[in-house]
């Protein structure tokens, strides 16, 4: 299990305001943690996917898709503050995601 | 009585140009769109010519493309929403006050281009960019149109099909409005060498502007275009109801399949004439009313010889009479596109009332005796005028489109 430092919440925030800017074709400074991924910035589900990508080879991270996928049906991301948290929770957790529902 | 169909829009992106004007200017001087192939590096193809989009037209899919989107696009699909967007555009349709459930889409699609031209292809855009059905979903997608939505594939008449589904289904009652059209590019070396390995591509290498020579007896094969057409479909009382423009009626139409030969066309001609005969009826028309007829034209041996024996059947002496034009001779043959962007240059030359060329014609076949509108438009008040599909595995499709006379 990682520890989420300062560092590491300021660099998946980063990373997650950046990817959404340049695929979004939109202004950074306008993206909010309350923005809503597909209705505000007519994003796709295919960017988290991409993102998890990102994040894995950052952090080096054990993390299989499935458990991702089965942890999202209980808790949907529609807002980029919930995406950085739910990105967060996956490098903290990994493979051991699924626990923090037991 | 089945409910009228008109055409309120129309979206073109061809070697001769990506804008409805542009691209009506060239082909009324008769330009040819043929040059030696940018795409690839073709120096080891029996054929090295083609008539490409210009390359402006990335730049300029970019103003209506977004670029998430592009990117799980190939340049093909983008070819056919641009052309759909511009349809859209011209017709003046909000689709936030249509009842989405009753727009449908229409697309004909032979392939998606995704081959090994196609540029930044990732493992994750790769499925994107390969299904065929992708074209009528990226343009549902762009305006959240909730009725029918798919793709025909019937090879080089495709989009011919998709139209008459599209009329067919309006007609019917199941559509209030239909985008319908499409898109192709073969312009590859997989696709090259196959159809050189059929022989049925030019190789005037040397003299690209005059390869595609239709109905002349220096023809020696189809020459490889590219592009996108589409027309939005309504019926009559739905596009009056909304103030819309109309370009020209779509009174008819005909699919006939040929069960004869993967690749020939039948002998002489009979399956053309049959299918032109069908579409005459469905339109309800009479053949002295037929003023003119955008062929299929491929420069081929045996389409153009089948063709011109297939209209004198349907229309006997009074085919001398009738003007035939192949806009393959300057936009090449754009395959799956070619039914669509042939009928909106059918339905530019009833509204304008002229009839653009066959160009390179030089040296006429002593066989093919039709007036074939030789190098130069001419002007010609159109009644009603025929757009001829006819694809590989017999696969035929006539359009009848007649001059509207009510609000223009």
């Amino acid at each position: 299990m990682a520890k989420i430092t300062e560092n590491t919440r300021n660099e998946v925030r980063e990373t997650v305001f950046s990817f959404f800017a340049e695929e979004c074709e939109a202004d950074k400074s306008q993206i909010k943690d309350a923005t809503n991924i597909i209705k505000d910035l007519d994003g796709d589900s295919l960017m988290f996917l991409e993102l998890i990508e990102i994040f894995k080879k950052k952090f080096n991270l054990d993390i299989e898709l499935k458990t991702i996928g089965k942890y999202a049906v209980k808790h949907p991301v529609e807002t980029i503050g919930q995406l950085i948290e739910m990105q967060l929770l996956i490098i903290e957790h990994e493979n051991r995601l699924l626990e923090l529902d037991k | 009585m089945p409910l009228k169909v008109i055409v309120s829009g129309m979206g073109i992106v061809s070697s001769l140009g990506y804008e409805l004007d542009t691209f009506w200017k060239n082909l009324v001087e008769g330009k040819s769109g043929v040059k030696q192939i940018t795409l690839f590096d073709a120096s080891s193809c029996a054929t090295r010519i083609a008539a490409e989009v210009p390359r402006e037209f990335d730049e300029f899919s970019r103003t209506l493309v977004k670029k998430r989107a592009s990117g799980q696009m190939t340049r093909v699909t983008r070819m056919c929403l641009v052309a759909a967007k511009q349809a859209v555009s011209l017709s003046g349709l909000d689709f936030e006050q249509e009842d989405k459930t009753r727009c449908a889409v229409i697309m004909g699609v032979v392939n998606t281009g995704n081959s090994s031209v196609e540029k930044d292809t990732s493992l994750q855009n790769t499925v994107f960019k390969s299904m065929t059905n992708s074209m009528p979903a990226w343009i549902s997608l762009e305006y959240q149109l909730q009725g029918p939505n798919f793709a025909i594939n019937t090879a080089c008449a495709s989009s011919a099909y998709a139209i008459s589904m599209g009329m067919q289904m309006i007609r019917n009652g199941n559509a209030d409005i239909v985008i319908a059209g499409g898109a192709d590019s073969i312009i590859n070396p997989e696709e090259i060498n196959g159809f050189n390995a059929l022989y049925a591509l030019s190789v005037a290498n040397d003299t690209p502007e005059a390869a595609s020579r239709p109905f002349t007896s220096k023809r020696d094969g189809f020459v490889i275009g590219e592009g996108a057409g589409v027309v939005i479909l309504e019926s009559e009382e739905h596009a009056l109801r909304r103030n819309a423009m109309i370009y020209g009626e779509l009174a008819g139409s005909a699919l006939t399949s040929e069960g004869y030969n993967i690749m020939a066309p039948m002998k002489d001609g009979e399956g053309m004439s049959a299918t032109m005969e069908k579409a005459i009826k469905d339109a309800g028309i009479e053949k002295d009313d037929v003023d003119y007829i955008n062929a299929h034209g491929t420069s081929t041996e045996l389409n153009d010889r089948y063709e011109t024996l297939a209209i004198k059947r349907v229309f006997g002496e009074k085919a001398y009479q009738i003007p035939v034009s192949s806009s393959k001779s300057m936009i090449g043959h754009t395959i799956g596109a070619a039914g669509a962007i042939e009928g909106i240059i059918t339905l530019l030359s009833l509204r304008n009332g002229i009839l653009t060329p066959t160009i390179n014609y030089t040296d006429p076949d002593p066989d093919l005796d039709l007036d074939y509108v030789p190098n130069k438009c001419r002007p010609k008040e159109i009644r009603v005028a025929l757009s001829n599909s006819f694809g590989f595995g017999g696969h035929n499709a006539t359009l009848v489109f007649r001059k509207y006379h009510g609000k223009v």
